[in-house]
């Protein structure tokens, strides 16, 4: 991915700015900076790539300022380019499409056999995730597929709505909605696995 | 959805539903009217209740998880970014 992110570079003259511009821009969207970069860590999974992924969203965001209209949410405008340009990214480096279509013929909405789970035990598995060492719930999520990482962090994380999701990753929400559900469902599974392996208890005992 | 439609549903099937929507319901997706029947719903099942405060307390684990400072450098680099730009445009 490095290299991609000197192609658009701030200092082009189509992207010279008012004085008022440049400070509004300053002001509104520089703030975004450590928001932007937690789901460039999330996307990209490395410190470099992350860096640069969030270097190159405000080099977009900067030229398109223009287009962008005062007062509509301007947290979304600017996820919407950084989940745009690491997609673009992701499959020109895999040279693959990001959507897998297979995924989207499965049962998400089939019951799960999270039924069988006691009432009991959920709430010892809640108890679990509560206490669970936060560096185990971000490594957890780095295992995810990108497709349901970017999801799962879109809407637990950042709580966007799942057509502001569905828009920034240009899917259906159906599709938001199934990669959301398999995603949380991994997670839980993950968790509870470690949990498991700690001897942090599952299942009521003592 | 109606009232004369929900009105005498077995408990099973109100669990299905629960289930099926909690996620929805926990993303504040669900219109007023069907949050509100599972909100309900969730009061006076515990079996739902419990697997409603799993998917409260992932959300809640993973926004806590999440949080990252971008380095100093990043915030370097974009800063002066932006400044050639703005000083290449007034020279
Ligand atoms: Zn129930």
């Amino acid at each position: 991915m490095t290299g991609i992110a000197t192609a658009t570079r701030l200092d082009s003259e189509a992207m010279s700015k008012s004085n008022d511009t440049h400070t509004r821009f300053v002001n509104d969207a520089l703030p975004y900076t450590d928001q932007l970069y937690a789901a460039a860590m999330r996307m990209t999974r490395n410190p470099a790539d992350a860096s640069d992924l969030v270097q190159e969203t405000f080099a977009k965001a900067y030229a398109a300022f223009d287009s962008y209209t005062q007062g509509t949410n301007l947290k979304a405008w600017l996820y919407r380019i950084q989940t745009n340009t690491f997609i673009n990214q992701y499959r020109k480096a895999k040279r693959q499409p990001f959507q897998n279509p297979l995924e989207e013929l499965e049962d998400w909405q089939i019951g799960d056999s999270d039924s069988i789970t006691s009432t009991h035990s959920r709430s010892a598995e809640a108890e679990a995730i509560d206490r669970m060492p936060s560096g185990i719930v971000k490594d957890s999520l780095q295992q995810l597929s990108v497709d349901r990482r970017m999801v799962v962090y879109l809407v637990d994380v950042e709580g966007f709505s799942y057509q502001e999701t569905a828009d920034m990753m240009e899917t259906p929400v159906g599709t938001v909605m199934s990669r959301l559900h398999r995603g949380r469902k991994q997670l839980r599974e993950m968790l509870a696995g470690y949990a498991a392996q700690q001897g942090m208890k599952t299942e009521e005992k003592q | 959805m109606t009232t004369g439609e929900t009105q005498g549903v077995a408990p099973a099937s109100d669990c299905q539903r629960a289930k099926r929507e909690l996620e929805e319901y926990i993303h504040g997706e669900l219109c007023a009217a069907d949050a509100g029947d599972i909100r309900r719903h969730l009061e006076t099942c515990d079996d739902c209740n419990a697997e409603h405060t799993v998917g409260v307390t992932l959300t809640n684990a993973l926004k806590g998880a999440c949080k990252e400072a971008a380095p100093e450098e990043l915030r370097d680099s974009i800063m002066n970014a932006l400044r050639r730009a703005q000083a290449e445009h007034q020279g």
